[in-house]
Parts: C-alpha cells; structure tokens; sequence
C-alpha cells in the first residue's frame, strides 16, 4: 500500500514523496522508521564521475563486481532489511 | 468608446508575453506556476496544455483566488489564439496578481511547435460514480483522476509486493499497468499474494493477474508481460512507462531495474519485504539518491536468503 501512495503521489505531483528517505518498517514491534538518505557525490551510477553509464555491468555474474574498483567500500553491513520480494 | 484593439494595447503595456518554447522550459524546470486555460470547456476538453487548469473566461475572477492564493504566485494564462487571455491577463493585473505572463499565440501556437498537448475522453457515468471519493480530495479531484487515467505504470513482480500495489493502484484508476512476471502461481503464493486466487494455482502469475484487475476495474488496461526482466529487455519496456515499481524478490532485478530507471530517467518506486521487516522509498533521477548510494554493490551471493 505504501508503494502504491508513493506512486500515486509522484503521478499527480501531489505531497512529499519518499524522494531521499527510507521507510522501514516492523511488524513485530509495529513500528516505522524514516532515515534520511542523502545523494553519494562519490556514486558510480548517479554520483559527480559516474563509471555506469549503460547497463553492460548487468551482463555476466563476474561483472557484478566490477564497481568495486571505485574506490566504493563494500557496504558496512548488508542491507538492514536484508530484502525479498 | 475604446475598441478592441486599445484595449488589447493597453494590456500588452502591464502584462508581458511568452512563447510556447519558454513556457515549456519552465514547465520543465518544475517552477510552481499556476497554469489557467481560459477557454470554455469544450475547447478545453479538446486539447490542453499539462498541467493547466481550465476556468473559463467568464468564471476567472470568481476563482483565481482557488487556483492562486497568495498575489506574488506565477501565473500563466492561454486561450486559444492568446488574445482572450491577455484581456484576461489584464483583468488578474487588476486584482493585484502580480506574476502575470500570457502565452503568446495561446495553444494554436502551442501546438503548432509541436509540443505537447493533451485530450481527455469525458468520464461516463460509471467512472464518475466510481472515482467520485477521489473528486471529493482536493488534491486529486476530476483533473487528478483524469491524469491516473492516462497514467502508466509497470510493476516488476506480481508477488508479495507487486500483488497489493497492483490492486491498489487498478482500484485508483491508473489507466494503464504493465504487469511482468515469468512465474507461476503456486499454493504456496497465495497465503499473501492477493492478486491471486485458489482456482489459478498453476497459471502464469501475469494471466491471474490481469483476471483480477479487469474484474475489479474495467477501465484499466493491462499488458500482461509473462517474462522475467533482463538487461536485454529492460531498456525497451520502461520506455513506454511514466514510473516503475519494483517488487521484485532479488538483488540482480534490484540493481537492474535501478541503473536502467535511473539512465532512463524513471522514478522508480521501491519496495522490499523479509519475514516481518519491509522497506519503502522513492528513486527519483536527480532528485534524491538512487539504490547504489545507499548500497553500492549488490551482497555476495549466498550472504543473503533468496
């Protein structure tokens, strides 16, 4: 329901979409949390020098990989939510 | 007895004039500019410059104050050849508006550069009855509706995630939903993907689905795409889309879907769920963070459940 507000939002230009936030959620402790997330100047794909710039990365599992030559760490811990569909 | 032609020089002196060209730059720049369409409603119905708002001539100082509140907000009025709406302009000049611009050579010219415009079909009856919760919001209204009508959206996975969203977002009118999934429905689907149902255990998740939106709203125009997206597909199916969501189940989509949203220029909706624990945010290009900020390489494989 939460994508489907976002998107409604961002298709009629209407409210504070959740552009440069992350929304989390537990449902065991019923509780959201909002984290500010901020733009990485430094970001291969979006960032000041991006090194991705067509999707050729996404082409055989061994270029997964590559960014990390970017002077990008691997993240600290993996995602929080550690994410499925 | 001033004529026609005094009159239009006398406001051609207070209120100053733009192309088609110019207006656009600033529509796109995403100035919050108030854009009034003078014109009666059926040469409004007719064809309209996104995102104007249409009171009439006739109407206009009974509702400018509506549509612009506050005195110093820009305001751009157009008609059809631009001459009503400089006396128009003139008239808001009057009130005390203080940002009025006309568009010079109004939609005629508009058009004729060959930008943008857009027709609505009106809404019949059952859409009228159907959407009038959504007329009562302000913010969404007749003109909002009428903008999820034309409206098209892709959902990447009609799993977990993309099974409410699709049934929210059918619900609300969204014109059209590209619905792509290669899997099938399995028993085990159903205990929370509710875009599915008992009797089509088996069958391409994509037909289920579509099944169920249509039934739920026949104004929706589905395109069942039953496949997996690849970074041989992807590129040539958002295209035709004005916004992703993501719910897929796997890292490999994730950072697909967000290189190819962002090198597309695709807000991309994303959302992503594990045992009791969900995430939520919107990758808007240039406007916010994409998926490689927060995380800028996908985990190695294994490290985390599929």
């Amino acid at each position: 329901m939460i994508q489907a507000t976002e998107a409604i939002k961002v298709l009629l230009g209407i409210g504070e979409p959740l552009i440069g936030r992350l929304l989390t959620y537990d449902a065991l402790g019923m509780r959201f949390r909002e984290v500010k997330l901020r733009r990485d100047p430094k970001c291969p794909l979006c960032g000041e020098h991006p090194t991705i710039t067509d999707l050729s990365i996404h082409r055989g599992a061994a270029d997964a990989c590559a960014v990390n030559d970017n002077g990008h760490a691997a993240p600290a811990e993996a995602p929080a939510a550690t994410p499925r569909g | 007895m001033k004529t026609l032609k005094e009159m239009l020089a006398e406001a051609r002196q207070v209120v100053p004039e733009q192309g088609p060209a110019d207006l656009k730059k600033r529509i796109d720049a995403g100035e919050p500019l108030v854009l009034i369409d003078v014109r009666d409603p059926d040469e409004y119905r007719d064809g309209f410059i996104e995102p104007a708002t249409n009171i009439s001539r006739g109407f206009l100082e009974f509702r400018i104050g509506g549509a612009a509140a506050d005195p110093t907000t820009p305001i751009v009025l157009y008609c059809q050849s631009g001459l009503r709406s400089m006396l128009a302009s003139k008239v808001l000049k009057d009130l005390g508006y203080e940002n009025v611009t006309n568009l010079q050579g109004g939609f005629q010219k508009w058009a004729q550069s060959g930008l943008p415009v857009v027709k609505d079909r009106p809404m019949n009856a059952d859409q009228i009855q159907r959407y009038s919760r959504h007329f009562l919001l302000s913010q969404v209204g007749e003109k909002g509706q009428r903008k999820l009508l034309r409206s098209k959206v892709l959902l990447i996975g009609a799993g977990g995630l993309g099974s409410p969203t699709a049934l929210y977002l059918a619900a609300a009118g969204v014109g059209t939903l590209g619905l792509m999934d290669g899997d099938v429905v399995d028993l085990s689907n159903l205990q929370r993907q509710i875009l599915h149902s008992t009797p089509n255990v088996g069958r391409p998740k994509v037909e289920s689905g579509t099944e169920m939106i249509r039934a739920l709203n026949p104004d929706v125009n589905v395109i069942p795409l039953p496949t997996r997206i690849t970074v041989d597909n992807v590129m040539d199916i958002i295209k035709d889309y004005d916004l992703v969501i993501d719910g897929s189940d796997n890292f490999d989509t994730r950072y697909l879907m967000n290189d190819a949203c962002y090198l597309a220029g695709k807000t991309n909706v994303h959302g992503s769920i594990f045992q009791f624990e969900g995430m939520a945010t919107v990758l808007a290009p240039n406007q916010g963070p994409c998926y490689r900020c927060l995380y800028p390489t996908p985990p190695p494989p294994g490290l985390v459940p599929s």
